[in-house]
């Protein structure tokens, strides 16, 4: 980028959907940290666990490349 | 030469016999008529609309192309279909010929019919003043694009 142009590195951008969106695992991923992330709030963790009880039976465990079906904002 | 009467008796009667086993080769079965092309299944970008707010239903609900330096940026994308698709969103700043990408986000979608989806952007010392642009891509290609001022 040439230096006449503006600095943007400090943009903060996010995104959220009304259908349910997938998110994969990623290295340092927690349930409490998808929720903050997604849902702003990390007490919201249990939302993701109940929508993928088909592959998770520990919500301490996740790993990476999982994808898990991460339900609308309500 | 009784030997040799019986010996040709012998032989065709084994030619014509070995005749009469030899089994036609079975036609192919015909190639079953193609099945009729499926429906167009999957998700596709119905609409798209920039602005200042959105509300509970993901809608932008202050469209706009016009900002203040301190807005958050949203583009709001309507899609239909059902099935799995990523979005990705593409913020880019424009000064002449120059461009700066600001921010790129993508999120994958399993839509079970009409949805809402947004994207945001913001900046906590505020926006330089300029031209930007969001494009929007649904699996790669491009699905839609939006201009933006920041005065």
């Amino acid at each position: 980028m040439s230096d006449d142009m503006p600095d943007f590195s400090n943009v903060k951008g996010g995104s959220s959907s009304t259908a349910t969106k997938i998110y994969v695992v990623v290295g340092g991923d927690s349930l409490s940290k998808i929720a903050k992330r997604e849902y702003g709030d990390a007490n919201e963790w249990k939302r993701i666990f109940e929508a993928n009880k088909d592959i998770l039976k520990d919500p301490d465990k996740i790993y990476p490349g999982q994808k898990l079906k991460i339900p609308p904002k309500e | 030469m009784k030997t040799r009467i019986l010996f040709t008796l012998f032989v065709s009667a084994a030619l014509a016999l070995s005749a009469c086993g030899k089994k036609e080769e079975p036609k192919p079965a015909p190639a079953p008529a193609p099945a009729p092309a499926p429906a167009p299944a999957g998700v596709s970008v119905s609409g798209m609309t920039v602005g200042k707010a959105i509300g509970a239903d993901k809608k932008v609900t202050a469209a706009t192309e016009a900002f203040a330096k301190d807005d958050t940026l949203y583009v709001s994308v309507d899609t239909k279909g059902s099935g799995t698709a990523k979005l990705d969103a593409k913020w880019t700043y424009r000064k002449g010929d120059k461009v700066a990408v600001v921010k790129e986000d993508s999120m994958t979608i399993n839509a079970t019919g009409p949805a809402t989806n947004e994207f945001h952007v913001s900046k906590p010392d505020g926006w330089p003043a300029g031209d930007y642009e969001v494009e929007v891509m649904l699996d790669g290609k491009p699905a839609g694009s939006k201009k933006l001022t920041v005065k």
